[in-house]
């Protein structure tokens, strides 16, 4: 019981601050919220497939082939087995946070340094990532 | 010490290659090109992704069999014979012509920048009290399209005189863009036509930079287009899809560009104008 | 088990059902705390009138044209600029603040992206070609 009170507790102010970063905001590169996260919820795994798979805003597609996805290209690899290609979800986010950090010369497009997709949004497309 | 050497060495190394000449450049877009696409003999670069995509190749052989562009070639024959206000014509600016595409882009010693076709044509109207015509739309694209049309067979043949070191500079500019990441999608001109040259973003196959200046204005069927239009229309809208502002047709960086890209295809037959998706 | 040590235990009990109960309080004031702190830093930073409106255009105005001077201007940073205009001339400050903070932000990633590349390098797939 008191375990319980003391993660909920944990978590109650972890979340907190996260909001708190969030309002104030500033340019945060924060790399690791997604790894408190609950398992995958079904909802939040459907709007960041809605943002990778679409056009105008992930528009992955343009570069990787994801499950059905249509006419994808192939400028980088199929996104398939990511739990296991990134056991650490943290990774798999900094990837799409901005690839050029591990890979200068990676052609993906940095989404959160560019800000082409929204903290939030990244965090939603890393959750329908893992689920490939 | 000997780790020293070996960084001197290295540091050497990369001061040559980052100040290689034009001839360098193309040896090694060259060399690139084949080591990915071994099967292509290089007078098909001047047919860009049609080179390496054969799906593409068959579509475009049936569109060139009536081509789109002819009426353009037309239009740009009476525009070539018909005289200015000043009873002068184009004629007069260019004895040489109708078939001088092949020399353009050049250096001009005394304007001291990159004369290109497009500018030598509105120098050309300038001079005689005509307006100037638009650079990416338009009317421009029939004189463009009769002169691509006379000039075919002729070679590329770019030059950057060593006499003068305003030419290599701005030979250097136009290679700086190209390998400039710019846009919020972050790409230079060489991650998509060097680095992932027959690769496809989305349904459309990379072309390489080899072969890029040689059909030039051309006929795209694009809905956006569904006309003929110039090179640096073409630039424009490659750097507008990697969210980046495009610059001025025939501005300085435009023409640069154009200058350093057209030496890159030095040797191939010219065989405008074009059609492409 | 003597009555002393359920007397024990229950006390025990007592003093975790206390700890809990403080751990809990203390919970939620750090978090209403945190929220009072966050709404009142939000307030002041989204504080949408005519004035602020007009200093966050002026920003972003100065950063679309560093950007510019080493040509490095993104695609949509003029046109954000163009809609606050017409979001203050429309009375909208937040919308326009927003969008004015939108370009000014790419008008400094796109300056940044530009400088961090002064010098020209060939990427190493080319490189090995020479
Ligand atoms: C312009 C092309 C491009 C786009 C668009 C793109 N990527 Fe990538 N991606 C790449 C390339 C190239 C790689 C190879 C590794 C590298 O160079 O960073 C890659 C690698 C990855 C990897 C690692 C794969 C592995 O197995 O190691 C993941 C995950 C990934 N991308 C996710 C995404 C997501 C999610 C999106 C959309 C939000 C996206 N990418 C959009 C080009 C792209
Ligand atoms: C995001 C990828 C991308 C980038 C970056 C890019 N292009 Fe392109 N470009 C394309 C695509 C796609 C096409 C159409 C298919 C093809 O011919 O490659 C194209 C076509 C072209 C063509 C016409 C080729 C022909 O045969 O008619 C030229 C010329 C060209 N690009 C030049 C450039 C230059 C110069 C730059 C840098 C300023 C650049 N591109 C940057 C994707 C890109």
């Amino acid at each position: 019981m008191r375990k319980m009170v003391r993660l909920v507790s944990t978590l109650v102010v972890i979340t907190s601050a996260a909001w708190l970063t969030a309002c104030s905001n500033k340019p945060v590169t924060k790399q690791e919220p997604a790894a408190m996260a609950a398992p995958s919820d079904p909802k939040i795994v459907a709007a960041g497939k809605a943002i990778a798979t679409g056009r105008s805003q992930g528009n992955c597609l343009a570069c990787h082939m994801i499950e059905d996805g249509e006419s994808p290209g192939n400028i980088g690899p199929p996104l398939i087995a990511m739990k296991a290609r990134f056991p650490d979800k943290a990774k798999l986010r900094a990837q799409i946070w901005d690839a050029t950090a591990a890979n200068p010369e990676s052609a993906m497009v940095p989404f959160g340094r560019f800000k082409v997709l929204t903290d939030d949004e990244i965090d939603k497309v890393v959750e329908y990532i893992w689920t490939l | 010490m000997k780790k020293l050497l070996i960084s001197l060495a290295v540091l050497l190394v990369t001061a040559v290659s980052a100040q290689a000449g034009p001839e360098e450049d193309r040896m090694a877009f060259i060399k690139y090109y084949k080591g990915k696409f071994p099967n292509v003999p290089m007078e098909e670069y001047a047919n860009g992704a049609y080179a390496i995509d054969p799906v593409g190749r068959e579509n475009w052989e049936a569109i060139e069999e009536f081509p789109p562009y002819e009426p353009f070639i037309d239009r740009g024959q009476v525009m070539w014979e018909k005289p200015f206000a000043n009873g002068k014509g184009y004629k007069d600016c260019f004895p040489d012509g109708p078939a001088i595409a092949h020399n353009y882009p050049r250096w001009d010693r005394e304007q001291g920048l990159v004369m290109t076709l497009p500018l030598a044509l509105n120098q050309c109207r300038k001079a005689n009290s005509e307006k100037p015509l638009k650079y990416k739309k338009g009317p421009i694209n029939d004189i463009l399209s009769y002169i691509a049309f006379q000039s075919r067979g002729k070679v590329v043949n770019v030059e950057v005189p060593k006499d003068d070191p305003r030419a290599m500079a701005a030979y250097e500019d136009g290679k700086k863009f190209y390998f400039t990441r710019r846009g919020q999608l972050n790409f230079s001109c060489a991650t998509c036509h060097v680095q992932n040259t027959g690769l496809k973003v989305r349904t459309e196959i990379l072309s390489p930079s080899v072969g890029h200046i040689t059909h030039w204005p051309v006929y795209r069927s694009k809905v956006d287009w569904g006309t003929v239009g110039t090179l640096h229309r073409r630039f424009t809208g490659c750097n507008k899809n990697i969210r980046a502002k495009p610059m001025k047709a025939q501005g300085p960086e435009y023409r640069n560009l154009e200058y350093f890209l057209s030496y890159l295809s030095n040797g191939l037959e010219l065989n405008g104008p074009g059609a492409r998706k | 088990m003597s009555l002393l040590d359920k007397y024990r235990i229950r006390q025990a009990e007592n003093l975790e059902k206390t700890m809990n109960r403080v751990q809990r309080w203390a919970a939620v004031a750090i978090v209403l705390g945190l929220m009072a702190g966050s709404t009142a830093l939000l307030a002041g930073e989204m504080k949408a009138d005519a004035a602020t409106a007009s200093e966050a255009i002026t920003r972003a105005e100065a950063a679309q044209k560093k950007a510019d001077s080493v040509n490095g201007e993104w695609r949509d940073t003029g046109k954000f600029i163009k809609n606050a205009k017409k979001a203050v001339e429309e009375g909208d400050y937040a919308k326009a603040i927003r969008l004015a903070n939108k370009a000014e932000s790419e008008g400094n990633l796109g300056y940044q992206q530009a400088v961090s590349q002064s010098k020209l390098e060939i990427p190493s797939y080319l490189k090995a070609m020479y």
